[in-house]
């Protein structure tokens, strides 16, 4: 049994605060994973390969949208920093981690990489490479959800150097003008690769980007996890009502470079230094300390759980076998080819019937 | 039976999907209360309402995409480019998106999606709107690309395109919209993946697809007279190549011309040329021959327009040369 599940007493309090451990944990699973990533990319005789961009400093927004998620249901899409949306989402650490290392049991069955990470299980439709590229995706999922009439919701992620590409202006209008079940949130971190948000973006308040849409568009502390829940919570409800896609700028700040050889040097000590002072995940901790759903022991037993899980991570991800060669050729197309589609009309009532998708 | 035109053959081809498989839908500029801008989804509209026949914006980007997202969750999107010259604006889309997502997530999606609409030169339209897009989607693991030269294919390749699990880059053309040819009523479809022979003869095979087979089935009538018997083959599909069929009538005549629309260097007919010479080196009595655009943007006037693309002129000499007569 884990720490999360021994710290309760009354049922009703009880799973509120098994909840927000749970919510804890998962941001510092997130932190840890990230942390490890760094290191092993880093280390001599490097087993992660390509641009890897990591979440630390971002986790409350990943784990806030998870907590409103409705698993089987909904679906989220995100760029390329996506390796804190798969672990919110359920992916099992391992996977993850093997994916990094480029092994036949990651997530993506390494093919993908840290910027394609996958998981149709768990509704995660994918960690996409091009900035802006996944928008007009998350308006087809919330399309589809909308068609087959599921009541689900698609979650579209992106960072603040998205909001300048033409997608981001067609995705907005399509979605607001097809009234389709799309939350849009952007991750403002404050800058696009090394070009501050001042320097990008002619409104300064992201808000305003998402203005003109005849859609909801706000701005939230996107380093608290409870306003983040509440936000999308609200959003999500709108959406699942039929009304239509949201907006949200959840603003935050990266610890890290924007990919692994980024020397941060448009940054100063003192902006990194009171960003620290708001890392997402002391925020939460010192909240549930005051409500005393946390303590002493209790922290140091989930800070020892994701340690071990992701030594495990890292573990199976080493020992893993690479994809064979043969792999090289597989997954390009899904039929085979010359095609044949014969022309039956019995096969039409089997085909409808089976169209829930991924 | 019937003889109806290209644009009602892939008109029919939509229906008929669209009424077996609920999951099916069509998207695109102007495609549903304007009736098409050509015309080919006339009264789909009225048929299937507003759910299933949408009107997008001029928003290439934003309703390719959509397609590509709602095809990962198992619809059959159906989209339509006004001109293949406008999917140059949603290029990421179709190369980074459509083509990649099932080989980067390690298979866990099919992209059940047609991208269809007009391709190549039609009349006068300028540089910006006579774009061939052949090679620049066949050149892409990951997509299937069609092109038919008659109504029948049109059908039967639409029918199947629809039914295929991967993204298909479906090509027709503004000037073959009108063209008229038997369809016979009821259900059939073609195969993706599989040429055809138009025309059957000894000397020298004609290699082409799209709008450029007609024109080839004209040169060979014209050759037939000076004596050429000439095959006439129809790629139908670009991607995959049935490279046999194209083998195997080469292997008969020994001479051959790929006509295309598209640029001489790094175009369709190079990548094709390519492919045959390792396969036919040994059996060719000539260099393969090559008729294509010319080497410059598509000039708005009318001559010129004439000058800078295939001919049956054109067609008729690249077969002199390489039969030596």
């Amino acid at each position: 049994m884990s720490a999360v599940d021994d710290a309760v007493e009354t049922p009703r309090e009880a799973t509120e605060a098994s909840e927000e451990l749970r919510r804890l944990r998962m941001m510092m699973l997130i932190r840890r994973f990230e942390e490890r990533t760094y290191q092993e990319y880093t280390r001599p005789g490097q087993r992660i390969g390509g641009f890897c961009h990591l979440y630390s400093g971002q986790e409350a927004i990943a784990v806030g949208v998870a907590a409103v998620f409705q698993k089987g249901r909904d679906r989220l899409i995100n760029g390329y920093r996506d390796h804190g949306h798969a672990l919110a989402l359920g992916m099992d650490p391992k996977a993850a981690m093997a994916e990094l290392f480029g092994r036949a049991a990651g997530c993506s069955r390494g093919k993908g990489g840290s910027m394609h990470f996958f998981d149709a299980a768990n509704g995660n439709m994918g960690g996409h490479g091009i900035v802006g590229g996944q928008i007009p995706l998350g308006i087809g999922i919330a399309f589809a959800l909308k068609y087959l009439n599921t009541g689900g919701v698609c979650f579209t992620l992106f960072g603040d150097g998205a909001v300048n590409q033409g997608t981001h202006n067609e995705s907005l209008n399509l979605a607001s003008l097809l009234k389709l079940p799309c939350v849009f949130i952007v991750e403002n971190n404050g800058v696009a690769m090394g070009t501050q948000v001042g320097r990008h973006s002619a409104a300064r308040d992201l808000v305003h980007r998402g203005c003109g849409y005849e859609m909801p568009a706000r701005g939230f502390d996107g380093n608290d996890l409870d306003v983040v829940i509440a936000e999308v919570r609200q959003a999500a409800d709108r959406a699942r009502a039929g009304e239509g896609p949201s907006y949200l700028v959840a603003n935050t700040y990266r610890f890290r470079g924007h990919s692994m050889s980024d020397p941060l040097k448009y940054r100063t000590r003192e902006e990194a230094e009171r960003a620290r002072q708001r890392d997402p995940i002391l925020l939460y901790q010192r909240r549930l300390w005051a409500k005393g759903t946390l303590n002493a022991e209790v922290l140091e037993q989930i800070e020892k759980e994701v340690a071990e899980l992701v030594n495990a991570a890292v573990q199976f991800a080493d020992q893993a076998p690479h994809p064979d060669l043969s792999e090289l050729y597989t997954d390009v197309l899904a039929e085979r080819y010359p095609l044949v589609k014969p022309a039956s009309p019995a096969d039409a009532a089997g085909r409808a019937a089976g169209a829930g998708g991924a | 039976m019937p003889v109806i035109q290209f644009r009602e053959a892939l008109r029919q081809a939509m229906i008929e999907e669209m009424e077996r498989d609920e999951t099916v839908f069509l998207m695109g500029e102007e495609v549903g209360e304007y009736n098409g801008a050509y015309k080919v989804s006339e009264g789909m509209l009225a048929r299937f309402g507003p759910r299933r026949v949408i009107d997008t914006p001029i928003s290439e980007a934003a309703f390719a995409g959509l397609g590509i997202g709602a095809a990962m969750c198992g619809l059959r999107p159906i989209i339509e480019f006004m001109s293949w010259s406008f999917s140059l604006v949603c290029f990421d889309q179709l190369v980074n998106n459509a083509a990649n997502i099932r080989y980067m997530s390690g298979g866990q999606f099919k992209l059940p999606v047609v991208f269809r609409g007009g391709n190549g030169l039609a009349h006068q339209l300028g540089a910006t709107h006579s774009h061939r897009v052949d090679a620049l989607y066949s050149r892409v693991p990951g997509l299937v690309v069609v092109a038919p030269s008659t109504p029948y294919d049109a059908k039967g390749l639409l029918k199947t395109a629809i039914r295929c699990d991967d993204p298909v880059i479906f090509l027709e053309s503004e000037v073959m919209l009108s063209d008229r040819g038997e369809v016979p009523e009821g259900e059939y479809t073609l195969p993706i993946g599989v040429a055809d022979i138009k025309r059957p003869g000894r000397d020298v095979t004609l290699i082409c697809w799209s709008k450029m087979v007609k024109l080839c089935l004209k040169a060979a009538g014209e050759l037939e007279t000076m004596g050429i018997s000439a095959e006439v083959v129809d790629v139908r599909t670009l991607r995959p190549l049935d490279l046999d069929t194209l083998t195997g009538s080469v292997r008969r005549t020994h001479r051959c011309v790929v006509v295309d629309e598209d640029w001489p260097y790094c175009g369709m007919g190079a990548g094709i040329i390519e492919r045959l010479y390792h396969a036919v080196f040994d059996d060719l009595d000539a260099p393969i021959g090559r008729v294509c655009c010319e080497d410059v943007p598509v000039p708005y006037n009318h001559h010129l327009e004439q000058a800078m693309q295939p001919s049956v002129e054109k067609v008729v000499a690249a077969v002199r040369q390489v039969c030596y007569v």
